[in-house]
């Protein structure tokens, strides 16, 4: 493989401009803080101006480009690679999230959104039900079967067909979904961590499972809190603990039996049964629910997600159908890349996508068949196909283009040691309090990349290597990490942008992530906390 | 020029986007060819694309 290193010109060029930096930057809270500039700069703009995710991530590519370039060693090749397999991720993101948007369309096109937010009123008139049942229960199945945002693009419409304002709409999918996004998708995460790792399954899982498992309840009780304060939280209680043990439980044993693939999947299958049982519970039916007439039946409207259940499940879980899918891989190799820094980025392939086997390609065949089972049903008005490719291009350009922009500057970040620093910096400011922080690690990953997986693999090493050197357990921060990597789910822009695309709050994503962030933050700060009391038994 | 830019808000958006993608292949293109040159024109392109969602995105 080749190595891509800086050139003799552009290091003369730049020499004067790197030696006054190199001596501004001799302090390491220096170098910190400049690492974390991009972050900070997308946050403030979101939080506190209100911009949208995509002018946001374009401001926050230049503030990485700029430190990166001065401060951090990059040059143009780096950069040039950088971008490329930036592309790439945003590439295998955006497949999911535009064929989630044209499911949506296709479905919404039809008023079956506004049937099944009846249908489930009809069920069960409790909000509180409602949320529990949609926002934690049915977003961590569709964790399970698809992720990459889908749980929160699919549900945050539903919700607001129920009745809910667009921005608990999203947040309530985001907090409730993320326990399950590291046994979900198949494992992916998972996968990730024993890959960087070398360790096996039946090391990590016991005490993923656990941590995750905490989290569980914890994602019940603040989806609902968004909604209705403590009040509600004690009014469901009953409902969330019994949901939630069976979920968590589910996932334990799925995890060390060594069937973690279906951990996310089957947990939430079976928390689904469970919680529509729990529904019928006297106390959660003191509110009489809707009697709306619906102008189609409901099986109808769910139709679309019954076959995107199929579709999915067979697709990832039937050998044959798998490995069929799975024959055309777009990938790109890259060389070794050196920072003038010093800083390695090894040589390998970038992220590939799989075209036929990919969510994203699941989630066309499920909008294509769909599309003509409404059809012949006469559920469109005319030129209803216009209207939904009209809509799915609508609100897909503004979230994508925030999705790409945040991703780029991510992959800056990574090749010019931005992202290590920052979390050596958290480990060395906590010192032996280390197990108290490394949830925040892998949060701050995914919040960075969108994915837990992402996360996994680029703190994976850090993690495990500090907990080998101040002789914790290793099974217990990679535990850790990956809880984290798992609730960042909740704060990444990326995915809180998918959210707000379907419920028509594109560019006004602010006030969603205030929310996420305050909720994500805290359950991260309960997992260190546990994750420090457990480090002691360990 | 803000009329403009206002009127084909849409499709300079849709342009943008496409441009984000686009341009990492060609900057990869370039790298792997080691065409100084042309890798640094495309980063100014990419800088110029950001600049228009950063404002107006």
């Amino acid at each position: 493989m080749d190595q891509i290193g800086p050139t003799n010109s552009y290091w003369l060029a730049c020499a004067p401009i790197h030696i006054l930096v190199d001596y501004m930057t001799d302090l390491f809270i220096v170098k910190w803080i400049l690492a974390f500039s991009p972050i900070l700069t997308v946050l403030v703009l979101m939080i506190f101006k209100n911009w949208s995710g995509s002018r946001a991530g374009a401001a926050g590519w230049f503030v990485s480009l700029i430190t990166a370039t001065l401060v951090f060693g990059a040059h143009p090749e780096l950069l040039a690679y950088s971008q490329m397999k930036g592309a790439l991720l945003s590439l295998n993101v955006l497949y999911i999230i535009w064929a989630a948007l044209l499911l949506y369309n296709v479905v919404n096109e039809t008023g079956a959104i506004k049937v099944i937010g009846i249908g489930i009123q009809r069920f069960s008139g409790d909000k509180s039900i409602q949320i529990i049942i949609l926002g934690w229960i049915f977003a961590s199945f569709l964790q399970g079967v698809a992720g990459y945002g889908v749980p929160i693009a699919v549900v945050a419409p539903l919700l607001v067909g129920l009745g809910f304002s667009p921005v608990v709409a999203v947040a309530v999918p985001a907090i409730g979904h993320s326990w399950s996004v590291t046994f979900g998708s198949m494992g992916a995460s998972f996968q990730a961590l024993m890959a960087v790792s070398g360790l096996e399954a039946s090391y990590l899982a016991p005490w993923s499972a656990s941590l995750l498992g905490i989290t569980t309840f914890l994602c019940g009780i603040f989806a609902v809190y968004v909604y209705g304060g403590w009040k509600m939280v004690k009014h469901s209680l009953i409902a969330i603990l019994i949901v939630g043990t069976t979920m968590a439980g589910t996932q334990y044993a799925l995890a060390v039996s060594g069937m973690w693939t279906l951990g996310g999947f089957g947990a939430s299958l079976v928390g689904l049964g469970c919680g529509l049982a729990v529904a019928k519970l006297k106390i959660y039916n003191q509110t009489s629910p809707s009697q709306t007439n619906l102008e189609m039946g409901l099986w109808w409207a769910l139709s679309a997600y019954l076959i995107l259940i199929a579709i999915a499940s067979s697709g990832v879980m039937i050998p044959s159908v798998k490995a069929f899918l799975g024959q055309v891989n777009l990938s790109f190799t890259f060389p070794e890349i050196v920072s003038l820094k010093g800083w390695v980025t090894k040589a390998g392939a970038g992220k590939g996508i799989n075209l036929f086997g990919h969510g994203g390609a699941l989630l066309i065949y499920a909008s294509i068949i769909s599309f003509f089972v409404y059809r012949s049903k006469g559920f469109y008005k005319p030129h209803a196909l216009k209207a939904i490719l009209q809509k799915t291009v609508q609100s897909g350009v503004p979230t994508s283009l925030g999705i790409v922009s945040m991703v780029c500057f991510a992959m800056i970040m990574d090749h010019c040691q931005m992202i290590y620093i920052l979390a050596e910096g958290i480990s060395r400011v906590f010192g032996s309090f280390y197990p108290l922080v490394s949830p925040w690690i892998g949060l701050l990953g995914a919040f960075m990349t969108g994915s837990n997986t992402n996360s996994n693999v680029v703190f994976g090493v850090l993690q495990q290597e500090t907990a080998q050197m101040a002789g914790l357990s290793t099974a217990l921060i990679l535990a850790a990490q990956t809880t984290g990597g798992a609730l960042g789910s909740m704060i990444a822009p990326a995915k809180i942008l998918v959210g707000c695309s379907t419920v028509g709050l594109s560019g006004k994503e602010g006030p969603v992530l205030k929310v996420t962030l305050r909720y994500g933050l805290l359950i991260t700060g309960i997992v260190g906390i546990i994750t420090i009391l457990a480090s002691f038994i360990t | 020029m803000d009329n403009f830019l206002k009127k084909h808000s849409g499709r300079l958006k849709t342009t943008a986007f496409i441009l984000m993608l686009v341009i990492p292949f060609l900057l990869y293109a370039a790298a792997s060819y080691n065409s100084m040159l042309q890798v640094n024109l495309l980063l100014v392109l990419m800088g110029i694309n950001m600049l228009y969602v950063m404002i107006w995105g």
